[in-house]
């Protein structure tokens, strides 16, 4: 029994070492990467694209993958998460399998509509895990641009109306003379 | 020729020479003014993309060119009637296609009116950004059909009904429901039930191309489905208003 006693317990202290070890590991590898033609220094308007890579590192299939780009906003006193609707039109993607070892490279295009500091990450979970996996996060700088130039939006919304109430005082006079 | 010309340059006439024309003329460009105001002087729309703005404002011009047509749709028979000048214009000389075709292209001429009017505005605040040139083409080619279609239906419930006020008020009913898509955004009709309405509905196929050409940059080909529903639009229209001018309710 002495003889037995530490051999056994090394198996179990081994074996639990073991089962914690596998359910630490995750069955997923997430990437993402900028694009490279993506500008440096980023202004509204301007287009950047993301690539993400979602490997299946377990020993099972993934069934009903679904992965989703989110985008926060980080400037100071106005953290908020953007609703992507005018950023973006591919937002997500589902229904996808991965088989063990597969791995699945999406691009997620984006149109820079505001200006400030914003994080982007990319989310994936499985229909069977509970889990959701997050992608390292990229930050960046969106410079803001004035969209609409006062100097010139002002002489055509006074001017116009003008014009035409001169060509209303003109068709009255004619009609009178 | 020239009967079509008389009635042509009579109805144009109702646009730059009376006052109810330019009055209407006024409270448009009135619109418009006000809208680019409150782009530039509220800072948050103040940010938003050209070419947001200029396919808000491509819409707005639509609408408002599809209110005249049925405006100057529901006069056109019913009006005459009104006024008591139908029945000696039936009597008249004037075969009804010509009749029709002159008060058709007096309303066209109303809409190029509306056009000119809108393109500085266009200008003003699509200048700096992408794709102006494709909003003022594509505004010519879908928004002409569906303003024209919307007048023959105008016309087309003016002779039949013989009332001003039924025929306006039919039509603007019809266009309230096509114009729905301004208020209702993409993503509440990215179901099967809004993408089925907006495959039988002109005037959500024009704005869908605006969209599609000012927003997404995307080339003509993608367009020739839509192009397809606003002429189809256009030749019902012009079948109901040719049936219901051919024996117009003058009683």
């Amino acid at each position: 029994m002495k003889i037995w006693g530490p051999f056994l317990s090394t198996i179990v202290v081994t074996a639990l070492f073991a089962s914690i070890t596998a359910a630490a590991q995750t069955p997923l590898a997430l990437e993402l990467r900028p694009d490279e033609q993506n500008p440096s220094t980023p202004t509204m308007g301007d287009h950047l694209r993301f690539w993400s890579t979602i490997t299946n590192t377990g020993a099972t299939p993934i069934e009903g993958l679904v992965a989703w780009i989110s985008l926060v906003e980080i400037d100071p006193g106005n953290e908020q998460p953007m609703d992507l609707e005018d950023w973006s039109a591919h937002k997500a993607i589902s229904g996808v399998s991965l088989g063990p070892g597969q791995s699945l490279r999406t691009d997620w295009p984006m149109r820079l509509i505001k200006g400030g500091d914003y994080r982007v990450v990319v989310s994936v979970t499985g229909r069977g895990g509970r889990r959701v996996f997050t992608s390292p996060t990229i930050q960046f700088h969106v410079r803001q641009k004035p969209v609409l130039k006062t100097t010139r939006v002002l002489p055509v919304a006074a001017g116009v109306p003008l014009l035409i109430i001169g060509l209303m005082v003109l068709n009255k006079t004619r009609q009178r003379g | 020729m020239k009967t079509h010309w008389t009635i042509v340059k009579k109805e144009s006439a109702q646009m730059l020479r009376s006052q109810r024309g330019l009055l209407w003329l006024m409270a448009f460009s009135g619109l418009l003014s006000a809208f680019s105001l409150l782009l530039v002087s509220n800072t948050e729309l103040s940010l938003l993309d050209n070419a947001q703005v200029v396919y808000m404002m491509a819409g707005t011009i639509l609408v408002a060119g599809a209110l005249l047509a049925a405006i100057l749709g529901a006069d056109a028979y019913a009006g005459e009637k009104e006024r008591g000048t139908l029945v000696p214009l039936l009597c008249a000389p004037v075969g009804v296609n010509v009749l029709l075709t002159g008060k058709a292209l007096g309303l066209l001429s109303a809409w190029g009116v509306m056009f000119v009017t809108a393109t500085p505005y266009l200008w003003a605040v699509g200048a700096s950004g992408q794709n102006l040139g494709a909003a003022l083409f594509y505004l010519v080619l879908f928004g002409t059909p569906v303003v024209l279609g919307f007048g023959y239906l105008a016309m087309a419930l003016s002779a039949r009904t013989g009332t001003v006020l039924a025929s306006l008020l039919g039509t603007v009913t019809v266009l309230m429901l096509a114009a729905s898509p301004l208020l209702i955004g993409p993503g509440l009709r990215g179901t099967i039930i809004g993408h089925a309405m907006d495959a039988i509905n002109p005037f959500a196929g024009a704005l869908n191309t605006f969209d599609s050409v000012i927003i997404d940059s995307e080339p003509f080909t993608a367009q020739a489905g839509r192009l397809l529903l606003v002429a189809v639009w256009l030749g019902l229209c012009l079948l109901a208003a040719r049936r219901s001018a051919a024996h117009p309710n003058f009683r």
